[in-house]
């Protein structure tokens, strides 16, 4: 069991769940407790142990189907098929099979294990024995359709078709001289033929099967990178809701990240000196105690986001980024930009974040529909706003720098510079278009610390891991 | 503890708690594996009564930590009294005199006081908060940790160490092991994603509100007064407003309270105009009270053309 609960394990991982192997082992006790044979118990010991996350539990489902259920129903599903050829009731099959277990004690001695199960109706084994031979001809190596016939003759050999086909062919040439009504040596006869078909049956559907479960992973590999390499301009709407949960929660994981570091350098130790100066005045017995304060470097971060036309889906995603980083931290200040600039703090702290995404683009607090002009926001922030800036702020700009020949008014972002701890500059456009046209992208730059290219979520991963590390 | 998955679902129900199977399995395997269980899901599913009701049937203490923003190390495990131990200082003056009469040195005036150390350093000024008293408990308990989702992050890396070991260190006292391992239940409403390590460390489980079946269940279970039919449409109705894209879907506690107020008013079957007054025991935003409205115009509609003619006067809207 452990074997397979690896391998499962592995499975949901090509899926994209993150199993450790702690879970795998928990989820080897855990199905100890529960027993196997109660289906619903077992999946629900797995469910628990195994997925963290409610976003994956339709991933699990699935392949838990695929996985626990697969084969052994395929067996049970060939078995009832040879049942319904021969048209008897469940209690004519086992009876027939009784009479079929007799028949074999004195012909079948010489049956190889595999024939015997077979004929015997023993899935359990059946199950076992063609787990272990698709495991030495690799089958979850599959990938393609025209792989599957390969795999399959590979798994008949490895199970030792040929072989069990001579023997029931000579087992059919005993029953021709045994000595047995002759309508119960037809029904053998046709039993016989009968499971000699279903043993192919079962190979081929379960190297179906296999070949299968590789898809899904694929599919789901596809989908994710296109979502992660595809740029912002180019998104759907339910590509953009998919992004949305994405960039929540990699402003989350920043947040763990930089938590756990905070959480290293803690506590403050009892200050001794403090506290008998406040004591004086109980004549030195220390009433108050004080504790050195503890240095809480709390990020202060202000974002200038470009919301003009020529970023619309670029800047709805970054201000969803925005928002989520806002939610985590509270020294966060927001302000978006065309042509005029203008705060979004509040707004983004007293809406959920649909809302406040519309409320910042539907013109409420700028005219969106201007022509983007950074040099006339960057000197309007540089007049109204530089108090939000100070040593420990890092300064995030969000935006093309696309700027419709407009004077670019460097120098505003030079001041900014020189009052805040760092300047990023995140550029939604590929970097070979940076400085052609009216982009003044190599002149700001000269005013950065920093300037990424952040076209797609994979990039902005990327940045934000730099972030993290810097 | 459980004998089985069977005797979790039957103890369960005994204390008025509808378990399904898998939340049978997952309570079975957190008892015999000793582990914690993180229960997430939507507002209102029982994720708190789970826990209630797991002390409940095994007779077990219940010890409840609600997290907060902001909750910290202080208000959740214990804090030390420092002025109750100054006072207790001050007043035993005199007594440390009397200690330290014809005490030649210093030394030996240092050796006395420290003799009665345990004096100064006792567990009388540690005021315990819900941790600590589970981890001092000397009965059994179910530890729940509610809402952990809204405590900091800096809290749930401190909840990780303390749930690891089960042990806390009062540099005053030393170190304090639990005498019983609690079972500790956390549950989460989203509002944030728990760390990995965290989820590492848990059983999972995932409640969704429940299916009409088991509402009604629910329902007949905790509201018995109310009339068969009413609880019927009740959840009909409730289920079908799930379905709304509701900025706050209704949880299960929203179906009660609405069944309860209707019971209250000796109501026996919904009509229009009682679905319109009440409706907001169910939907809190006027925006989701929109929607719902439109919502159940429609199914009122649909009901009305499934009956055909039969459908009597106005007010008998909705059967
Ligand atoms: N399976 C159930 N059997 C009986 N009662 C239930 C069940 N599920 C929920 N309830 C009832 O529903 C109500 C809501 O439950 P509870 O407060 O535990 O929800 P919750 O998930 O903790 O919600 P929140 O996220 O708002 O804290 C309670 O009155 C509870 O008794
Ligand atoms: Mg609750």
């Amino acid at each position: 069991m452990q074997e397979k609960l690896v391998e499962f394990a592995n499975l949901l991982r090509e899926n994209g769940v993150r199993v450790s192997l702690a879970e795998t082992l928990d989820a080897f006790s855990a199905s100890e407790v529960t027993g196997l044979s109660e289906r619903d118990a077992f999946r629900a010991a797995l469910r628990a142990t195994m997925v963290k996350r409610a976003s994956e539990l339709p991933v699990f489902e699935e392949l838990f189907d695929i996985y626990f259920s697969g084969l052994g129903e395929i067996i049970k599903q060939a078995s009832q098929a040879v049942q319904n050829a021969l048209s008897m009731s469940d209690q004519e099959f086992q009876k027939f099979l009784d009479q079929v277990e007799k028949m074999l004690q004195k012909e079948g001695k010489n049956l190889s294990e595999l024939a015997r199960q077979l004929l015997q109706n023993n899935s359990g084994e059946m199950e076992r024995k063609i787990r272990e031979a698709s495991r030495a001809v690799k089958l979850n190596g599959i990938e393609r359709t025209i792989e599957e016939n390969y795999f399959a003759r590979a798994l008949a050999r490895q199970l030792g078709l040929d072989k069990i086909e001579a023997e029931i062919k000579e087992l059919r040439e005993q029953l021709e001289k045994m000595d047995i009504g002759s309508e119960l040596k037809a029904k053998m006869e046709e039993y016989l033929e009968r499971r000699l078909k279903a043993l192919d049956d079962i190979i081929r559907r379960y190297v179906r099967m296999e070949r299968e479960k590789r898809d899904i992973k694929q599919k789901e590999d596809q989908r994710l990178n296109q979502i992660g390499e595809k740029s912002f301009y180019y998104l759907t709407e339910e590509e953009l809701k998919k992004m949305n949960e994405a960039v929540t929660r990699l402003a989350q994981r920043l947040k763990n990240v930089i938590t756990v570091r905070r959480k290293r350098s803690k506590k403050g130790r009892f200050d001794i000196k403090r506290t008998l100066r406040q004591n004086l005045k109980y004549g030195g017995v220390p009433f108050k105690l004080r504790f050195e304060k503890r240095k809480k470097e709390k990020p202060q971060v202000v974002i200038l986001c470009d919301v003009s036309d020529s970023v619309r889906n670029a800047s709805r995603f970054m201000l969803q980024f925005v928002y989520s980083l806002q939610d985590l931290y509270s020294r966060v200040r927001s302000f978006i930009f065309v042509a005029d600039i203008g705060e979004v703090t509040e707004c983004f702290r007293n809406n959920d974040a649909k809302e406040a995404l519309d409320v910042a683009l539907t013109g409420d607090i700028i005219n969106v529909y201007a022509h983007s002009n950074f040099g006339y926001a960057f000197r309007n922030f540089v007049t109204d706003h530089l108090g939000a800036v100070n040593k420990r702020t890092t300064v995030i700009v969000l935006g093309d720098a696309r700027n419709n020949y407009n004077l670019p008014h460097d120098w505003c972002l030079r001041e900014i510079r020189q009052r805040a701890k760092k300047v990023i500059w995140l550029n939604p456009e590929s970097r070979n278009t940076w400085g052609f046209g009216d982009s003044e992208m190599d002149r700001y730059a000269a005013h950065c610390d920093l300037v990424e290219e952040c076209r797609n979520l994979n990039q902005l991963y990327r940045v934000v891991d730099r972030l993290v590390a810097g | 503890m459980f004998s089985s998955i069977e005797d979790v679902i039957e103890r369960f129900a005994k204390n008025n708690y509808i378990a399904s199977r898998r939340i049978a399995t997952v309570i079975y395997l957190a008892t015999e594996l000793r582990k914690p269980v993180l229960v997430e899901g939507p507002a209102g599913v029982g994720k708190t009564d789970l826990a209630k009701v797991l002390a409940a049937s095994l007779g077990f203490d219940m010890i409840r930590l609600q997290c907060y923003e902001g909750l910290d190390e202080g208000k959740a495990l214990y804090e030390w009294e420092y002025a109750k131990q100054l006072l207790y200082t001050q007043i035993l003056k005199d007594k440390i005199s009397e200690v330290l009469v014809g005490a030649k040195s210093l030394t030996e005036a240092v050796d006395r006081i420290a003799a009665q150390d345990e004096v100064f350093f006792s567990e009388r000024f540690v005021l315990p908060r819900p941790l600590l008293k589970a981890i001092s408990s000397e009965q059994p308990s179910v530890l729940l940790i509610d809402e952990i989702d809204k405590a900091d992050a800096e809290f749930e890396a401190f909840l990780l160490e303390l749930l690891s070991d089960f042990q806390v260190t009062v540099p005053e006292l030393g170190t304090l092991k639990a005498k019983h391992i609690p079972l500790v239940v956390l549950t989460s409403n989203n509002a944030r994603e728990m760390s990995d390590a965290l989820k590492r460390r848990c059983l999972h489980l995932y409640i969704d509100f429940p299916d009409r079946v088991q509402e009604l269940a629910i329902v007949k279970l905790k509201v018995p007064e109310a009339a068969t039919k009413l609880a019927e449409e009740v959840v009909t109705v409730v289920q079908s407003l799930r379905k709304l894209d509701l900025k706050k879907t209704p949880g299960i506690s929203e179906t009660l309270d609405w069944v309860k107020a209707l019971t209250l008013l000796n109501v026996n079957s919904l009509d229009q105009e009682l679905v319109t007054e009440t409706l907001d025991t169910i939907v809190k935003y006027e925006g989701d009270v929109r929607k719902a409205q439109e919502e159940l115009k429609d199914y009122v509609r649909r009901v009305r053309a499934r009956r055909g003619t039969e459908a009597g006067s106005d007010k008998d809207l909705l059967n």
